[in-house]
């Protein structure tokens, strides 16, 4: 009886081995990926150290036409920027290992804050957009593959294409010219009138306007925050939702041909059902990488929105560190957005992994 | 059919999501692109956006108007200039006179105070001066007070500045400026860059204002301090918040909705000519330092002395017909709308010495230019026509978005009539800083801001042999002028020789003055105390609503 029983009881031999591979598997392949962040943000930072010295130093930039040649050249000398690349190469990186980013050699601020400061703002923009673009391009792409070729299908086509075809420099100033300056519905710009802004400093700011907002329990001050980021969230959002959106609908009309999708017709499912169950959830796989790289993109293209919406965020400091050649502000901004996309695309792939066992092998 | 039903229910569901939260929020907005929070009722600080950027507070490590526009209205300078005025009087001192050539000695007035509480004596000041040479930061000013050798203190009202030339004329204007800044000697470093955030907690202020709240290059609050006892009246009105944008388009769009009271650097010409004919705001203008000019390298020009045609006649030949073809007016006109003005001189409009030079030995004689009489400069040298000219410009922003028009319609001017043929190229800035000193560019662009109001900020930087230029101009006749007006001390005197300098660079032109930039700021009809003046400093103390 023992014996007879036993075997039941305990799994297969060659089911456990599988088993234990496949968590061995998931293990080593999300290792892999979070080793290959270091690389990566090791190689873009170093690229950003030396092609940033190539074009110039910040006291040329700054001085360089108000003052003679010599006395440029030793202000230069003074601050180290003559000495050997590589000595400065080698300072830096055993600044960074040890955690400090440095000041910033144009406006003297800690990196770290910087980062904090601008960081925040950067966030809070790309989160907006992320939620607009997921809660417009999913349900509307389900939509369009559901309405396959009818005329709601087409119009929510062209739809897609304009959003993510039009530069959101143009959506910006289009969008600002129409509902804030023809319509007056909306602010002009910032990311809180300044009056707000002052409150919200005084108070003590975590840099997320919305929660200092909440945090404020004045309702003026959330309407306030929440009626300037409306219009650079929708035009951030909508650019990247049009691409959920014909990706959705293209996913799940592969997915509607599969033969288990048939079988579950066949076995008398309805057809919302089938959509929600069957169809739409395995397309959503390929999303979720997408989402990954978005954020990418989404944090390149807030540059353009913040510059267009006076939204102070990182990309936009970037751009006015890089003009004036601030390395220390350049290479930290740089680093922490090499990491973030890293560690995003880290977590996709780690979704990704989760959901679907084909990709860790 | 479920799904169908689905579908447009979700679709409809999430569009009237989007339409509802729109006008609900558009709705709250209350139709006037506001926030609900914006309006200024009377006795509310006053809004002014800038698009200028703050290096530091700190005096000892800027040299940029975006800092000096804070620390103008929140430190205490010994002299200044009143309103409207160009002499420099006692501001926060009593008195302030040179007691031998190589001393100048300022009384304080007794019981001065910080807004903080602390003492104000001389003490702070001979700290700020000696702080500043010795941390001598590079994005700093602590070159302009090459001629300081040392500062004593010997009693808590007295400081004597000892100079390292005598009668120094240029001393009292230097310390009108960005490294004239007292600091509180309890709350600054002594040899390291005080941070914002430290200066703010430390309430460390002794201008008619003092900073309640600073969030670094977004908005600063100022209030009145009542411990001011300096040259210009208390505000008048309960504060100012300076509101930092990053775009001039923001800023035009800003005050033209009412966000911002007053709109003050930068604007470009376009929307301020927009502007104009806005009935609901007011544009007003100020003499404005900023010039700008060509430069020519008296080495790589043509016929320079480097080149293989070497000769000094031709190379002012080739100077002199420039200056005869440039329609400054047209210039100003049609590129700049007006916000920029033709300039004839060396040292500009609102300057003791500013002469129209040029206007009388160049051009038609009233300002427009004169082919003929460029054609016959240049005959008469024997120059080859057309000259051929090689001619630079920064490309990017460094001197504002028009430099491309302004450039490509100065060749228009010089080759319409056949006497030059002009190689017009850009450069980006930083490279092009490079190169101008390097000899590499015949010809090129620059534009100046001073550092303080006096003529000598347009002639000293410019025109002795060591000059910031670079480009071989050297002349015996103008180093003795320059170098005299530096120390004479009797006004008349000294206003002659600005104009013999300028008489003397006029025919020689080691540059081509073009523009002077006009102060233009943009408000509100309902404000007043918008006071542009030579000083070139946007003071907010008198500004009401």
């Amino acid at each position: 009886m023992t014996t007879d029983v036993a075997p039941l009881e305990q799994p297969p031999a060659f089911l456990a081995r599988r088993r234990s591979r496949s968590g061995g598997t998931l293990g080593r392949y999300l290792l892999v990926r979070a080793l290959l962040i270091i690389p990566t943000v090791f190689i873009l930072v170093t690229l950003v150290f030396f092609l940033i010295r190539l074009t110039g130093d910040p006291i040329t930039a700054s001085l360089g036409g108000r003052l003679p040649a010599d006395q440029l050249q030793e202000r230069i000398h003074e601050a180290g920027y003559d000495r050997p690349v590589l000595v400065q190469y080698i300072e830096y990186l055993g600044q960074v290992f040890t955690g400090n980013f440095g000041t910033t050699l144009t406006d003297n601020r800690l990196v770290t804050d910087v980062i904090v400061t601008y960081g925040t703002a950067t966030l809070e923009l790309v989160v907006y957009a992320l939620i607009i673009a997921l809660v417009v391009g999913l349900p509307l792409g389900m939509v369009a593959a559901a309405l396959r070729d009818r005329a709601p299908d087409a119009g929510l086509r062209i739809s897609a294409i304009l959003f993510y075809a039009t530069p959101v420099f143009f959506a910006g100033l289009l969008a600002k010219l129409v509902f804030s300056v023809w319509l007056g519905w909306f602010p002009v710009s910032g990311r809180a009138s300044v009056r707000t802004e002052i409150a919200l400093n005084r108070e003590g700011s975590t840099g997320i306007y919305l929660i200092d907002a909440i945090a404020s329990g004045n309702p003026a001050y959330v309407q306030d925050v929440l009626l300037h980021a409306f219009l650079p969230a929708m035009v951030l959002g909508l650019a990247t939702a049009g691409i959920f959106l014909r990706l959705v609908r293209t996913n799940v009309i592969g997915t509607f041909n599969m033969p288990y999708v048939d079988a579950a017709r066949s076995r008398g499912i309805s057809e919302y059902r089938l959509v929600r169950k069957h169809a739409y959830k395995p397309a959503l796989i390929p999303i979720i990488t997408v989402i990954g790289l978005q954020v990418a993109l989404l944090l390149g293209g807030a540059v353009l929105t913040e510059t267009t919406f006076e939204w102070q965020g990182l990309g936009f400091q970037l751009t006015k560190y890089l003009a004036a050649r601030d390395f220390v502000a350049v290479q930290g901004i740089v680093a922490l957005i090499a990491i973030l996309v890293a560690l995003t695309n880290f977590v996709v792939d780690l979704i990704a992994a989760l959901i679907d066992p084909r990709v860790r092998y | 059919m479920t799904l169908h039903h689905s579908g447009r229910g979700r679709l409809g569901l999430a569009l009237g999501a989007f339409g509802a939260s729109a006008l609900l929020l558009a709705g709250c907005a209350g139709g006037g692109g506001g926030t609900g929070t914006d309006d200024a009722a009377s006795g509310e600080p006053l809004i002014v956006g800038t698009t200028d950027k703050v290096t530091t507070l700190d005096p000892a490590g800027s040299y940029d108007n975006g800092s000096l526009a804070v620390q103008t209205q929140v430190f205490p300078y010994l002299v200044n200039t009143n309103y409207n005025e160009t002499e420099v009087v006692p501001d926060l001192a009593e008195t302030a006179e040179f007691t031998s050539p190589t001393e100048y000695t300022v009384t304080l007035p007794e019981g001065l105070k910080w807004s903080n509480g602390n003492d104000l004596t001389s003490a702070d000041v001979k700290f700020s001066f000696d702080r500043n040479l010795a941390i001598a930061d590079p994005n700093g000013a602590s070159s302009l007070l090459y001629n300081l050798d040392s500062v004593e203190a010997p009693d808590d009202t007295t400081v004597v500045f000892k100079l390292k030339a005598e009668n120094d004329q240029v001393f009292p204007f230097i310390l009108t400026s960005f490294p004239g800044a007292i600091v509180d000697d309890e709350v600054f470093s002594a040899d390291a860059l005080t941070t914002d955030q430290d200066i703010v907690d430390a309430d460390a202020f002794g201008g008619p204002y003092k900073i309640t709240s600073y969030d670094f290059n977004k908005t600063v609050e100022f209030t009145p301090n009542e411990n001011y006892q300096g040259l210009l009246e208390a505000p008048v009105n309960s504060g100012v918040i300076l509101s930092y944008f990053s775009e001039s388009s923001n800023l035009k769009l800003a005050v033209q909705e009412g966000d911002v009271d007053v709109a003050y650097r930068s604007l470009s010409a376009t929307d301020v000519e927009d502007l104009s004919g806005n009935d609901n705001v007011q544009v007003i203008d100020g003499p404005g330092g900023e010039i700008r000019y060509i430069v020519f390298n008296f080495d790589t020009q043509p016929y320079g002395a480097t080149t293989a045609e070497a000769d000094e006649a031709k190379a002012q030949a080739v100077r002199q017909a420039v200056a005869n073809l440039v329609d400054r007016d047209a210039i100003a006109e049609q590129v700049y709308k007006g916000t920029y003005t033709p300039l004839y001189s060396f040292v500009p409009d609102g300057f003791n010495g500013a002469t129209e030079v040029l206007k009388e030995l160049y051009g038609d004689g009233n300002g427009g230019p004169d082919a003929e009489k460029a054609k016959a400069t240049l005959e008469a040298a024997g120059v080859t026509i057309p000259v051929q000219l090689s001619l630079q410009y920064t490309a990017d922003d460094h001197y504002g978005p028009s430099s491309g028009d302004e450039y490509a319609m100065v060749k228009s001017q010089l080759e319409q009539d056949g006497l030059f043929a002009v190689d017009l190229k850009s450069t980006e800035w930083v490279q092009y800083s490079k190169d101008r000193t390097a000899d590499v560019y015949p010809s090129y662009q620059l534009g100046w801001f001073p550092d303080y109001s006096d003529a000598d900020n347009y002639l000293t930087p410019f025109f002795l042999t060591e000059n910031f230029l670079g480009n071989h101009f050297s002349d015996q006749q103008t180093e003795d002028l320059i170098l005299q007006q530096a120390v004479e001390t009797d006004p008349e005197a000294r206003t002659q020789e600005i104009e013999d300098i300028q008489a003397r660079v006029g025919e020689l032109l080691s540059t081509v003055p073009l523009l002077q930039g006009a102060q233009v700021a943009v408000a509100g009809t309902g404000v007043d105390g918008v006071i542009l003046d030579a000083s070139f400093k946007f003071r907010f103390a008198p500004l009401t609503k």
